[in-house]
């Protein structure tokens, strides 16, 4: 069955989530993340989410320094050049008595384990790990879960000789299906359907792999219009159950073609969460504070990010200057 | 086309990018993560190595970028690209399948065997200090046909025992997580060709898998005996031979074509 009329407003986000909930968050570390998606869960005060996208972004890292998750598997977190998850590596490196576990993957084992979730077969066999720490037993870092949380596989990863060929042994991996997957993208037809540029990442898996998918975009077209760029398009509506249209919805990671990702705010949101204290006053400032996403973009101000603007050729800004101990001031009004 | 040799003051950090450049040839597939590796594959491929294939795993493959990407995934490495596939192509298919040649992995600890650990700092359990996760470092250095590894030359990482294998070198972890193993015997293929560090270039013996001493950075000082000393283990240092400094060229491009902001160089 398929819904029809599926456009929502951002207000109506938290309801798809629940605790304990395995959320995808889609992109791809500083790029193209569902950030107004994330951002509004923020401010409903989920808690105990458990993320699971490969790899995570400053979405996770934001997440953690708001308190609103207690587990993470996936094989990175952080904003990659830009700097270091603080909120997140605290979790880890100073533990405040709060539950929190995290299990470590691979790109390729991430990928395989959606791409299992998305064709309906529980495992999938895969050639790397062996040789690693990744499945030493002594640092599985769900041990405490397995067998008890019905979220968590059974076991981390099974050994297996090759039973048809004259094959090495194979590590068999679990397959992974979120509870809830949230895409941002380009274009979304008003029937779901998905047009994304500048790399789909492993989001056409996981909205098939997810219980839920919902998928924010800069603009909502007409079924005739995602008609005339069946080519681009990268996930079918049939998997997707509810639509959205939140312009800058990515800021302020990159969206291909649309915006760079916004350097003043990596310098700013780092320098906060080095610290509890300052990373309260800032989520209070730019989470919390504004009344709605508009309210927020207005923060930030017209200026700025029309400074964001991408080139749509390159599908970049080639004037953004990067480095974040030079860069000039934050553009404002 | 004539070399010449450069007359300005480079760093060590440049001198590294630039041998680690030196090890692609213009027929490799290359996989590489961000990081100097990427600084050092886009220069090969501005230099010595124009028709080499760059394949990063979130998307790009194939490509020849304008802008020094901030990440695989930045719109910068999606520019000028043949094909933008996912990471299930490109890792689960490509790489697993044995179609690269080399895989590009920088590191925070690397011990004699070539075991890379990009993961935490101190005991897993309770890290000293957690980094960002490894993104696709282990799978590259388990089935890439050989793994160059990038790495500043530091005793604190060129270590006794690595503090967690996330990438497996040549003899690596047991599936029971007890003791060490070659890799051959686990199935793998592939394996470290070259760490290339802030002092000189170490590859690893055919037989033991252990690691020597390939060559060093005379010109910026750098004696066998500086090596020894920055590392945390008994080093090999007799097959060492000396290295002269960066082309013109070479420190050219890297300057104003691959990392002008120096964003990773740090000028």
């Amino acid at each position: 069955m398929v819904k029809k009329n599926k456009v929502i407003a951002l207000k109506d986000i938290p309801g798809f989530v629940r605790e304990g909930d395995r959320l995808w968050t889609g992109g791809w570390t500083v790029v193209r993340k569902p950030m107004a998606m994330v951002w509004e869960l923020i401010r409903s005060g989920k808690k105990k989410l458990h993320l699971v996208a490969n790899p995570g972004g400053p979405e996770f890292d934001l997440m953690a320094g708001c308190d609103c998750i207690s587990k993470t598997e996936t094989n990175y977190i952080g904003h990659e050049v830009f700097g270091h998850p603080y909120n997140w590596r605290r979790k880890l490196d100073e533990p405040d008595g709060e539950e929190f576990y995290h299990d470590d993957w691979t790109v390729k084992t991430g990928a395989l384990r959606i791409v299992a979730g998305s064709m309906g077969i529980p495992f999938i066999p895969s050639k790397s790990l062996l040789g690693s720490d990744i499945i030493n037993p002594e640092y599985d870092g769900f041990k405490e879960l397995r067998g008890k949380d019905k979220k968590v596989p059974r076991r981390k990863v099974k050994l297996m000789d090759d039973p048809f060929w004259d094959g090495d042994t194979v590590v068999l991996l679990p397959a992974l299906n979120p509870d809830v997957c949230l895409i941002h993208a380009q274009k979304v037809g008003e029937d779901g359907t998905v047009l994304i540029t500048g790399g789909t990442f492993l989001d056409y898996y996981a909205a098939l792999a997810s219980e839920v998918t919902i998928v924010s975009a800069e603009k909502i077209v007409s079924r005739e219009e995602i008609e005339k760029t069946a080519e681009m398009n990268k996930i079918p509506g049939m998997v997707v159950d509810a639509i959205l249209e939140v312009p800058y919805g990515a800021h302020p990671t990159a969206l291909h073609n649309y915006y760079d990702n916004d350097p003043w705010w990596f310098r700013d949101y780092l320098e906060a969460s080095k610290d509890v204290q300052k990373m309260r006053e800032w989520s209070k400032k730019w989470v919390h504070g504004p009344k709605d996403y508009r309210e927020y973009l207005e923060l930030l101000g017209k200026k700025r990010l029309k400074k964001l603007c991408a080139d749509g050729q390159k599908g970049y800004n080639p004037e953004m200057k990067r480095r974040l101990d030079r860069l000039e001031e934050v553009p404002s009004e | 086309m004539k070399k010449q040799i450069v007359e300005l003051g480079y760093s060590n950090l440049e001198m590294m990018a630039v041998a680690a450049s030196r090890i692609l040839e213009n027929d490799d597939t290359v996989l590489v993560g961000t990081g100097l590796p990427l600084v050092s594959a886009i220069l090969a491929k501005k230099t010595h190595a124009k028709e080499m294939t760059i394949l990063m795993e979130a998307v790009a493959f194939d490509c020849d970028p304008d802008a020094l990407p901030f990440c695989v995934a930045d719109p910068r490495a999606v520019y000028k690209t043949v094909w933008r596939p996912t990471a299930m192509e490109v890792m689960g298919q490509f790489l697993q399948r044995g179609k690269v040649d080399v895989g590009f992995l920088g590191g925070a600890q690397v011990d004699r065997y070539g075991n890379l650990n990009s993961t935490c700092i101190g005991d897993y359990n309770r890290p000293k200090r957690r980094m960002e996760g490894s993104g696709g470092a282990n799978d590259i250095a388990s089935l890439a046909g050989k793994t160059v590894i990038t790495i500043a030359h530091e005793r604190k990482r060129f270590v006794e025992e690595v503090d967690y294998i996330t990438s497996p070198g040549w003899r690596c972890r047991t599936p029971d997580g007890t003791g060490l193993v070659h890799r051959r015997e686990l199935g793998l293929n592939g394996g470290p060709y070259a760490v290339v560090s802030t002092m000189g270039v170490l590859k690893f013996d055919r037989t033991s898998g252990e690691i020597y001493l390939h060559s060093y950075y005379e010109d910026l000082g750098i004696t066998r005996e500086q090596v020894c000393e920055a590392t945390g283990f008994a080093l090999d240092t007799s097959k060492a031979s000396p290295v002269g400094p960066p082309f013109k060229e070479e420190l050219e491009a890297l300057r104003t074509v691959v990392d002008p902001e120096g964003i990773f160089m740090k000028y």
